[in-house]
């Protein structure tokens, strides 16, 4: 299977790394990778090197901590992956903006919502915020939300 | 006597905003421009004049209150939108739909493809110049609004999919009047191939013109007929088929080069398998329920988090749930794919001319306030 390959070359380049695989027909992808954040340009490489496209960069915000989430997938039939990393609040992500062009806008933007640095890139412009917004909207402690968990209350204990 | 200057003229870059009020930029866009001459060296495009937070904004409502912001994110694919947000929430919660109801969606959101790249046409052409073919395919637009109008009581910003069904059932005058308007629409084929496609001047301003390759394609994730015009055949209906169009014909059209030639014929072609997808889907048409029994008032979805990729008109769109368990989602990502496909031409544009920018970016087809959000 094409993705017992990819699994073996994320262990190699990150042993660390868990993979766990996914109901598609349940969540939308096959893999899910969970990294420590300084391996993730190593892993995006790896992806860039299979033919992957970046779909979206995602930020989430706990009360313990960011989850950042990069979602990947080829121009072919039902190869979804996420790579997710797990950093506490105040820490800086290595950017992955040398590996795929795209990732410049998208980080930029998560910039924008969470306050996230990402380390490294070439463009911290806010990108849909104003250029003199001193907030970041979409902190859970920023207006009007309905809940603000730990990241167990969601995800039960495993990640 | 005035002084003779000897020293021989040389060329200055110097910047040029385009944007953010300009007829082409379809909204509020500024493309940052450093010019040598008439040719670009360097772009920039410059976002988030319309940005409205519809992210927060789920944050902050139930599933429910949120069913009518994903027809705004994107206005001109608005009912796709609408679409893809209830199958998001219909897979995190595991709801089966009836089958009438997935027919009827699949037949809206087909008509709101062809009308969305029927205001493209219009109005990439009117950015080149051409005012007449603008007025020709308005003239069959308002036909798929007043379609669309008579079933879900709205022109543009639909919100006519519940989750679990539709709003209401659609009648025959409906099917009637789509049928007859694909009759319509493709006996007007041949009059757009003759007003614009064998133009000769129309054909010297797009042909190897504003080329995004595969690897452009691949750096960028652009997706969608820009995408489907570098000769790749990824479209998320196929890929990735959702509703009912795994039991549908159609084909993928696809382009060779990925110029702006390409884009355009891709898309004309595009709304020929759309009306095919239309017309199949209501010899099909079941009968039956049109709503899910037994679909709770209060949409609580369990604990958990789903990707749900759909296809907009302009390329691959997805919404990212995750779901606390409770009725108010936790996070709600939308994946837009003009983002994307904006993004890419900080690598198009360099070395063109200033008139082919405006040709260019008329042919990736954004809508301005679905990257703002």
């Amino acid at each position: 299977m094409p993705l017992d390959s990819l699994k073996n070359s994320i262990e190699k380049k990150c042993p660390e790394a868990k993979v766990a695989e996914s109901d598609h027909s349940k969540t939308g992808w096959y893999l899910d990778v969970a990294i420590p954040a300084e391996k993730i340009v190593d892993v995006t490489e790896t992806m860039f090197d299979e033919m992957y496209y970046l779909e979206a960069i995602t930020g989430l915000d706990f009360k313990d901590g960011f989850q950042v989430l990069y979602h990947f997938n080829k121009f072919k039939t039902k190869e979804r992956i996420v790579v997710r990393i797990t950093t506490e609040k105040g820490k800086k992500v290595p950017t992955i903006s040398s590996v795929y062009s795209a990732a410049l806008w998208h980080e930029r933007e998560v910039h924008d919502f969470f306050g996230i640095e990402f380390e490294g890139s070439p463009d911290m412009r806010p990108l849909l915020m104003p250029e003199d917004a001193d907030f970041h909207p979409l902190l859970k402690e920023f207006g009007k939300v309905n809940a603000y968990l730990r990241m167990d209350e969601i995800y039960g204990d495993d990640k | 006597m005035a002084m003779i200057n000897s020293e021989p003229e040389v060329t200055r870059e110097y910047f040029l905003n385009l944007g953010p009020q300009h007829p082409s930029t379809h909204g509020v866009l500024r493309v940052l421009l450093k010019l040598d001459g008439e040719y670009i060296v360097e772009a920039d495009p410059i976002i988030g004049y319309g940005h409205r937070g519809h992210e927060k904004m789920a944050e902050n409502r139930t599933y429910k209150q949120f069913m009518p912001n994903p027809s705004r994110v994107d206005y001109l694919s608005g009912f796709i939108y609408n679409h893809g947000y209830v199958l998001a929430v219909e897979k995190l919660m595991g709801l089966e739909v009836p089958e009438r109801a997935k027919y009827i969606r699949v037949i809206c959101s087909e008509l709101n493809r062809i009308s969305s790249h029927l205001l493209w046409f219009g109005t990439f052409l009117m950015d080149l110049g051409a005012f007449t073919p603008f007025l020709y395919c308005f003239d069959d637009r308002e036909v798929i609004l007043d379609l669309l109008d008579s079933i879900t009581g709205s022109r543009l910003t639909y919100c006519y999919c519940r989750i679990g069904g539709v709003a209401k059932d659609i009648d025959d005058q409906f099917i009637e009047g789509t049928l007859s308007f694909i009759k319509r629409l493709r006996s007007r084929w041949t009059d757009y191939h003759n007003l614009v496609t064998k133009n000769v001047i129309f054909i010297h301003r797009v042909k190897n013109i504003g080329l995004i390759t595969k690897d452009i394609a691949l750096k960028y994730g652009v997706t969608g007929p820009n995408l489907r015009g570098c000769g790749v055949p990824y479209d998320i209906r196929k890929a990735e088929p959702y509703e009912i169009y795994d039991e549908l014909d159609f084909e993928i059209p696809v382009g060779e080069k990925g110029d702006i030639w390409d884009r355009y014929m891709v898309r004309l072609n595009e709304m020929e398998q759309s009306c095919r997808i239309i017309e199949q889907a209501i010899k099909k048409l079941p009968r039956g329920p049109i709503k899910a029994s037994g679909v709770p008032v209060k949409i609580a979805p369990p604990k958990g988090e789903v990707y749900f990729p759909f296809e907009s008109a302009r390329g691959e769109a997805a919404f990212y749930i995750v779901s606390d368990g409770t009725e108010y989602p936790y996070r709600i990502r939308i994946r837009v794919p003009s983002f994307s496909n904006l993004q890419a031409l900080i690598e198009v544009l360099p070395g063109t001319l200033v008139a082919d920018t405006i040709a260019i970016l008329g042919s990736i087809d954004i809508v301005v306030p679905e990257i703002d959000r």
